[in-house]
């Protein structure tokens, strides 16, 4: 069977069963996270850009929807579009200003942009709820659907989670995601061949942005309320963290990360109030033992069955 | 019979690296559909030359023509957008890439002039990729097309390398030492490929292997410390006082 149609199927079936055998909130969070986790792997594995400062975009998008919701009285799917053009348009500036930095010194200014706009939420209270965030959000219904309900709710995210993964990956096998591979191994050789690099690079970041802006606006309609949280820095940590430890070589490797993330949180949250250490061996082993991420173990799998065959065939 | 149109024109480049100079004011014309060979010792600024000619580095002083055109300011890949291809005296592939990947993205940028698409995958641009099979094909390289770049030899990386340069459909190849590091044989096999695509393209070639460059070439320039020390047909370059002693040491 085709390659891409598998891991579709596996995407599709994941969606599908998560909340058959996970509590159906968790089940949620995790698509949600998820296409916030592609949505990084875009710039951190794609294009080679450490951007540390992706929540900028999440937490854009979770304000913008749920300003959108509460003050600008909107429906739902305008407040859900906005808050994607919006992270994109902030992408955009962020990106014009910094994509010409490479290495070291993008990953700090993504972190700096990130502070500034943690500080600026923080400073303006009056509309963002400061330190409290932002409650009171309503889920409005969509042309005669109760999003209300958990599993309506559920499958209008898993819907758009994977849409998200299709035009993710396709991204990523187009033209633009492999000039994106191949200006992270040598953009010199590719500006010599007539490709902008920094062109391909900023475009990869608003896609990033946008796709982060939808995954922050489904989270604040999934919790009815935004936290500040949302555009921390260490949102924009976890999230790579995520990345690593799902493997950047494919678009299925952050969804998983997403997964075990989310659920090891939970997981470690109830065995010690220090989870966070827990956690953070558990990066380590990950990082040490399989390098290239969870994805991997299932590469290996494969390769072991591969030898197998040949050598009973 | 008509003089040729210069394609290709430096008027007084220069460059500085802090207190060096390392191009020195050289100005230079190279006409269309020749074979011009840039000759020099180590450290005569001839790789530096290329990347101000491509502006891979900005140009301190004077100015570069493209067909009668002002492009001192543009930026490396608009240069090459205008019918600048080149290649680097160390292989510049992209090493986790198939041979087919590499020559593709060539071609592919030839194919299109806008921003790269983002939705169909790269391999069904079929118009593409059946370009990107003849290149491989004219080169002899068919047998590696799904191999890693970073998995054959370092000669069929150095005919990756011109693969790639000529795949971008160039008017203007720049080849910055094509033979260099490779064996006599493999050597000879670049200079027959240079010798069959010769007369297509206008081609400023830098090259250290005398042999080479008195075959084939029909201009040549000497460079030494950053300046041109002479220029002319390869039997007056060889006979050239200046640069015997300059070169050859003589």
């Amino acid at each position: 069977m085709n390659k891409n149609l598998l891991a579709l199927a596996a995407v599709v079936l994941l969606a599908v069963v998560a909340p058959m055998v996970i509590p159906i909130s968790i089940a949620n969070e995790i698509i949600v996270i998820a296409i916030f986790a592609m949505a990084t792997n875009l710039v951190i594995g794609v294009a080679g850009l450490y951007s540390f400062g992706q929540a900028m975009f999440f937490g854009a998008g979770a304000y913008l929807t749920g300003y959108s919701l509460t003050a600008g009285g909107l429906s739902l799917v305008p407040s859900i579009l906005i808050a994607i053009a919006g992270a994109a348009a902030l992408a955009g500036i962020v990106g014009a200003v910094i994509i010409r930095r490479s290495g070291f010194y993008f990953m700090m200014l993504t972190f700096a942009f990130n502070q500034m706009a943690f500080y600026v939420v923080l400073v303006w209270s009056g509309v963002t709820g400061g330190e409290d965030g932002m409650a009171g959000i309503k889920r409005a219904p969509v042309g005669g659907l109760d999003l209300n309900d958990r599993s309506v709710f559920y499958a209008f995210c898993a819907v758009l989670f994977v849409a998200s993964y299709v035009i993710l990956r396709q991204i990523k096998k187009s033209p633009l995601g492999l000039v994106l591979e191949a200006a992270k191994e040598n953009p010199r050789r590719m500006a010599s061949l007539g490709y902008s690099v920094h062109g391909a690079q900023l475009a990869a970041f608003m896609i990033s942005g946008a796709f982060a802006g939808l995954a922050g606006s489904l989270y604040v309609l999934l919790y009815r309320f935004v936290p500040i949280d949302s555009i921390s820095w260490i949102m924009s940590g976890n999230v790579v963290f995520m990345v690593v430890i799902g493997g950047m070589s494919s678009m299925v490797g952050p969804i998983m990360g997403a997964a075990v993330f989310v659920w090891l949180q939970g997981l470690f949250s109830l065995l010690w109030a220090q989870w966070a250490l827990l956690f953070g061996l558990f990066i380590i082993f990950v990082v040490f033992t399989l390098r290239g991420g969870l994805i991997e173990l299932f590469k290996r799998v494969a390769r072991i069955r591969r030898a197998g065959e040949a050598h009973h065939g | 019979m008509a003089e040729p149109v210069t394609v290709l024109e430096a008027i007084e480049l220069t460059k500085r690296f802090g207190k060096n100079t390392v191009v020195d004011g050289v100005s230079l014309k190279f006409p269309e559909g020749r074979l011009h060979a840039i000759l020099g010792p180590n450290g005569a600024g001839k790789t530096t030359l290329f990347n101000l000619l491509t502006k891979d580095y900005p140009v301190d002083g004077g100015e570069i023509l493209l067909r009668g055109e002002r492009v001192t300011r543009l930026r490396p890949h608009q240069i090459s957008r205008r019918g600048v291809g080149r290649s680097y005296q160390i292989t510049s592939v992209l090493r986790e890439l198939t041979f087919f990947e590499n020559v593709w993205l060539a071609s592919y940028r030839a194919d299109h002039a806008g921003a790269p698409g983002l939705w169909r995958d790269f391999r069904a641009h079929w118009a593409t990729a059946e370009k990107t099979r003849q290149v491989l094909a004219e080169l002899g390289l068919e047998p590696f097309t799904d191999r890693k770049a970073a998995d054959v030899s370092y000669g069929d990386q150095r005919l990756l390398e011109i693969a790639v340069t000529l795949a971008t459909r160039p008017e203007i190849l720049l080849l910055d030492e094509p033979t260099s590091g490779l064996s006599q044989r493999e050597s000879e096999r670049v200079k027959q490929l240079i010798l069959s695509i010769k007369g297509k393209f206008t081609i400023i070639m830098i090259e250290h292997k005398m042999n080479v460059v008195m075959d084939i070439s029909d201009d040549v320039t000497v460079m030494n410390r950053g300046k041109v020390i002479a220029s002319g047909s390869p039997a007056q370059i060889s006979t050239d006082a200046a640069v015997r002693s300059a070169y050859f040491g003589l």
